[in-house]
């Protein structure tokens, strides 16, 4: 009885422990709210800051959509991207691949950036085109938990597919 | 003591939510250039909401496309799938309660559905028909 305790604890740590947080979760209302009314409000620590400047440069032409905030909104959004972007959460896992593999590039966008196209290029299209998904932007359709920095293996889910682990 | 009490009476009136004093600067503002103008209308409120356009990304739109036709349910918007809160303030209190907020939507979503930003009378029209649908 004692062994199956024990073996119950370590494959719950084991569990655990390939759940970890691998990047940066979003702590700041403000920006929670601002940029998570049309997608998911991505994690600061999915870009390099000059990546997020170039972006903000550009609400008006968000991906063809209007976002633009007033002045104030603007500042408090920047700082916020610029104080946690990659560069500056490299003790976060993903953060510091995704600045590894940037190749001096400056990414229009986290789906076409080098490291996130190199981790999805084993996924078929089809998969990622369907309705329940629409592109590699929609991290939360497959990833149950990025909202909380988790981004593991064991914690995808795809639509019409399942388990990402299993196969 | 007259004068005080009708003014207290006027001031009393004019005194009402966010959406009926940002209804009332746009209706200021169409009154500039059209002194005949009466009320804002429901219909063609409605007409602006659900009639098709070809929006800033090249696709025929409506306001619709994102915040579907039963405004007191929520919708999902039509190009990323995100879950956009019902529109309806009767269904959703937190809806037109904030002038920041109206006039950051107004300015984008005109731009995303018509291209272009919303007059004052489009806009008071669109106001009317989704706090009274």
């Amino acid at each position: 009885m004692k062994k199956i305790v024990l073996l119950g604890v370590i494959s719950s740590l084991l569990f655990a422990a390939s759940l970890r947080v691998s990047i940066k979760p979003v702590d700041n209302a403000i920006y929670e709210k601002e940029c998570g009314s049309c997608h998911f409000a991505y994690p600061a620590g999915l870009l390099p800051s000059n990546a997020w400047n170039k972006m903000m440069l550009n609400l008006d032409d968000h991906f063809g959509d209007d976002a633009t905030v007033d002045d104030d909104t603007f500042q408090i959004l920047s700082s916020y991207l610029n104080l946690n972007s990659a560069e500056k959460s490299k003790q976060y896992k993903r953060s510091r691949k995704i600045v590894e593999n940037l190749n001096r590039s400056i990414p229009n966008s986290i789906s076409t950036m080098p490291y996130i196209k190199k981790k999805h290029e084993k996924i078929k299209e089809h998969l990622i085109t369907q309705k329940e998904v629409r592109g590699l932007f929609n991290c939360t359709a497959c990833h149950q938990n990025a909202k909380k920095g988790i981004f593991s293996d064991e914690d995808i889910d795809i639509p019409n597919y399942g388990k990402w682990e299993k196969k | 003591m007259k004068k005080i009490i009708v003014t207290s009476m006027l001031v009393t009136l004019s005194f009402g939510s966010t959406v009926d004093e940002f209804l009332d600067s746009l209706k200021e503002e169409v009154l500039k250039t059209d002194l005949s103008f009466k009320s804002f209308d429901y219909q063609r409120g409605e007409n602006i909401f659900l009639s098709k356009h070809i929006g800033k990304k090249g696709e025929l739109v409506s306001c619709a496309s994102c915040h579907g036709t039963d405004l007191s349910k929520a919708s999902q918007n039509h190009f990323t799938g995100k879950t956009i809160d019902a529109l309806s303030p009767k269904a959703n209190p937190k809806r037109f309660t904030e002038k920041k907020e109206i006039e950051k939507w107004l300015k984008r979503n005109f731009n995303d559905v018509y291209n272009r930003e919303g007059s004052a009378l489009e806009k008071g029209d669109v106001i009317t028909y989704i706090i009274n649908k």
